[in-house]
């Protein structure tokens, strides 16, 4: 009826399939890399260096003009020309190869990091989006939202105090609550303490320290302490880190009339035929998953048992106030009980 | 003054809200929720019905075991979709030969008497009403059998048990247990399976549950697949093995479905998804004994008389447009005939053929006239015999007898293979596209989930064409 080589039809097909893949798959394809290279404009690069300035006189560890070109991986012929631009409205004072910020840049700085704590405090809790894609998409939204649309945001997460790993918020008067904690990795072993942030660069080292279900307020006591290795215990798991990876958790140290539970567990790791005692929900469980574990009666006091276990191992079914609710693993994990 | 005071006191108000916390807000309403716990674990007594209990737990030990769960629930699907199809004949062939071989007939001789003009009596009764009387007498047996069976699954408590054994493979795809339930809803009909995804309380599961519900074959397309597979399928082998081979093959088909709807979760929840909250849980009711009359009144009212009401308002239309393009000619031949033509090639390539684009087109209102739209519109382009005259479906007794129209139309098994995977894969019936509106209140996702899976079907109907062609 038709004449035509299918042979050929396929190929051409393929190929298109296959270009198509390259072009639009998932974050690496070429239509979003180019898309997003042609859309890092002035303004976006002036921000940026704002906040590469800001953190870096905070932690102490002063830049100089090479470094702002190494460390943002652009055009360094594009980074001089912002940094003149940013002197000339005095956002910062050039001395040489010394930059530094003045006070309306670090002003401008701390409108950035508002704006990127608050967006990502809302991706934790009115999205879906994963622990280790909150930083990515906040570093764009940052440079989108404005103002105005920032204080609307504030307001319908009713100021919050803290971004979802811990880095306080600064107020849109230029407040910034402290900090004060010591890193894990020098605590000395035998101290109790509660995880109070996690840092979320660099990208690999954080994606580790999400992988190993390592919760912001978990109690934890080191039990040992050595250049190879630190372990503690939380929550009735043992947990192996890296120094290195550890001087990404900061923990404030509790006093040491505050008892350790050894036998704090999650509700995870209940067995069949054990009973054990709500202590409450982790941090980690945020909006609408929280309320809705709450609803479902998972409250402190409340006693909870395994009611059926799963032929594909989970959800399990747990037995609380009377009904039995099914959890999955990565729910239940964020469920302290006491078990007795 | 008076405002330095206010200023004052919103300042004062930002301080206190500083020293208080993040988490005032959350540990306030835990505390009044814990406090309610205490109260009630001491002043509040339960009568434990201990032989109820044992009797509950017994039934959940072996409808979720490991060995006879899954083989269980196979069991039991198997049961309400042979009772759905087999079941189901017998009304419909009562009410089709009622509405479609004596009502008809009267209307248009009626017609004849009153006056109406010949284009007019075509029109209406050849048209609006025959699309309509067929949608009830093959949609509505069916419906009438298939909800309240499930309802009565659903009542006595058992689906939510589904929905626990399965979660763990619909986690894999991103998706929520329950979504096995509106997959199984979708069975008996997909605008049904969309409306059972407020089941599922997830939003992102929701969307993804209620897009890829048109992977679930529906009652209106068994009869497609049951239909060809026999013709064709069953012809290949001989003729002791036909009927199971062609069983094997329809039954092929809806598996594959199964295939494609965890396919297109996952990559739904990869993709497009990832954004949408997602909060899990499953409440496992005890079993109760289910309350028989009020099921099945509900399930009729809410369910099959909706859906049927719905698939009315859209099948008028479409019989008119059926009607209409078969009966009015542009020059020497009907629009359906320069469509046909046109769609052609494109449809050769697809390994399918203009008639069946053109039925699939006309034919969104409902599955169930696919079928008879594309006996009409083959003996209407091949001009050979037999048929009830332009524009009129028709269906014919036995296979044999459809096959040689459809042989007469160019029909191989190729066509009749890839006529079984567009049917599987290709847009929402009409009623359908408006439930995923009225659920999802978002035109963006209602055309994804309209043409998704269209774009789906031309690309494996082409595949396998050209693939056949080349091992042919």
């Amino acid at each position: 009826m038709y004449n035509y080589n299918p042979f050929w039809a396929l190929t051409i097909f393929l190929a298109v399939a296959v270009l198509g893949f390259f072009l639009f798959r998932p974050s690496k394809g070429w239509f979003w890399v180019i898309n997003k290279g042609a859309k890092k404009d002035k303004k976006e690069l002036i921000e940026d260096i704002l906040k590469l300035l800001y953190h870096s006189e905070n932690e102490d560890k002063p830049v100089n003009v090479n470094d702002i070109a190494r460390i943002l991986n652009d055009d360094e012929k594009e980074v001089l020309e912002s940094l003149s631009e940013m002197a000339e409205v005095d956002l910062i004072s050039l001395s040489g190869n010394h930059v530094k910020l003045t006070k309306a840049g670090s002003d401008y700085a701390l409108r950035m990091v508002r704006a990127h704590r608050l967006w990502e405090r809302f991706l934790a809790e009115k999205t879906g989006y994963d622990e280790a894609d909150w930083h990515h998409i906040a570093e764009k939204k940052e440079h989108e939202l404005s103002a105005a649309e920032t204080e609307q945001l504030a307001a319908k997460l009713g100021n919050p105090q803290f971004d979802p790993h811990g880095d306080p918020i600064p107020t849109n008067t230029g407040k910034v609550a402290p900090i004060n904690g010591v890193l894990l990795s020098e605590l000395e072993t035998d101290t109790i303490a509660r995880i109070i942030h996690i840092k979320d660069k660099p990208d690999i080292v954080y994606k580790q320290i999400v992988a190993e279900n390592i919760h912001i307020g978990s109690h934890i006591r080191v039990v040992e302490k050595s250049p190879e290795r630190i372990v503690f215990h939380a929550e009735g798991e043992a947990f192996v880190l890296a120094p290195i990876v550890a001087a990404n958790i900061t923990v404030s140290v509790l006093k040491k009339d505050v008892l350790f539970e050894e036998n704090i567990a999650r509700l995870s790791m209940l067995q069949e035929n054990e009973t054990a005692e709500i202590i409450g929900i982790s941090r980690e469980m945020r909006g609408e998953s929280r309320r809705r574990l709450l609803d479902l009666g998972f409250v402190k006091g409340a006693d909870v048992k395994i009611d059926l276990p799963n032929p594909l191992g989970e959800p399990k079914a747990f037995l609380i106030k009377g009904t039995s609710i099914a959890l999955r693993d990565n729910q239940a994990s964020k469920i302290l009980i006491k078990k007795s | 003054m008076k405002e330095t005071n206010v200023e004052n006191l919103i300042s004062l108000s930002n301080d206190l809200r500083w020293q208080i916390g993040d988490e005032f807000h959350d540990n306030l309403a835990e505390g009044i929720y814990a406090d309610a716990a205490e109260i009630v674990k001491g002043s509040v007594r339960n009568k434990k019905e201990k032989g109820h209990l044992r009797f509950d737990a017994k039934l959940d030990q072996i409808l979720t075991s490991k060995y006879l769960g899954f083989p269980l629930m196979f069991l039991i699907l198997a049961v309400v979709l042979w009772l759905t199809i087999v079941g189901a004949n017998y009304p419909s062939a009562m009410l089709g030969s009622l509405l479609l071989d004596t009502v008809h007939p009267f209307l248009k001789d009626l017609g004849v008497t009153v006056g109406l003009p010949v284009w007019l009596n075509g029109f209406l009764i050849d048209g609006v009403y025959l699309a309509v009387a067929w949608v009830i007498a093959v949609m509505l047996p069916p419906m009438a059998i298939f909800f309240p069976l499930f309802t009565l699954l659903e009542d006595f408590g058992y689906l939510p048990r589904v929905a626990f054994n399965l979660d763990n493979l619909f986690k894999r795809a991103g998706a929520h247990g329950k979504q096995a339930l509106t997959m199984s809803m979708g069975f008996g009909c997909n605008a049904a399976g969309v409306v059972a995804t407020r089941i599922i309380d997830s939003p992102r599961e929701r969307l993804i549950a209620i897009i890829t519900n048109n992977f679930s074959l529906c009652n209106g397309r068994w009869p497609t697949q049951i239909l060809i597979a026999t013709i064709f399928v069953g012809a290949v082998v001989p003729k002791a093995w036909s009927g199971l081979v062609s069983l094997a093959a329809v039954i092929g088909i809806a598996v594959l479905g199964m295939g494609f709807m965890f396919f297109t979760s996952w990559a739904l929840s990869k993709t497009v998804l990832k954004g949408e909250v997602s909060t899990f849980s499953l409440e496992l009711p005890p079993y109760r004994p289910p309350r028989f009359w009020k099921t099945i009144y509900t399930s009729l009212i809410d369910r099959t008389l909706i859906v049927l009401w719905r698939a009315i308002v859209f099948a008028a239309p479409a019989g008119a447009v059926i009607w209409l393009i078969s009966n009015v000619h542009l020059g020497d031949l009907s629009i359906a005939a320069w469509s046909i033509d046109f769609m052609n090639p494109f449809g050769y390539l697809l390994g399918l053929n203009g008639v069946i684009l053109l039925a699939y087109i006309v034919a969104i209102p409902a599955n169930e006239i696919v079928i008879p739209t594309v006996l009409m519109l083959t003996v209407l382009v091949t001009g050979i015999g037999g048929g009830a005259g332009a524009g009129v479906m028709f269906e014919l007794d036995s296979a044999n007898a459809t096959g040689d129209i459809l042989k007469a139309g160019g029909w191989t098994l190729l066509t009749a293979v890839n006529l079984m995977l567009f049917s599987l894969l290709h847009n929402p019936c009409s009623t359908t596209i408006y439930t995923i509106y009225k659920e999802t209140k978002s035109l963006k996702w209602t055309a994804v989930a309209s043409i998704l899976p269209v774009i789906m079907g031309f690309v494996v109907t082409f595949l396998v064409a050209q693939v056949w062609r080349l091992l042919s």
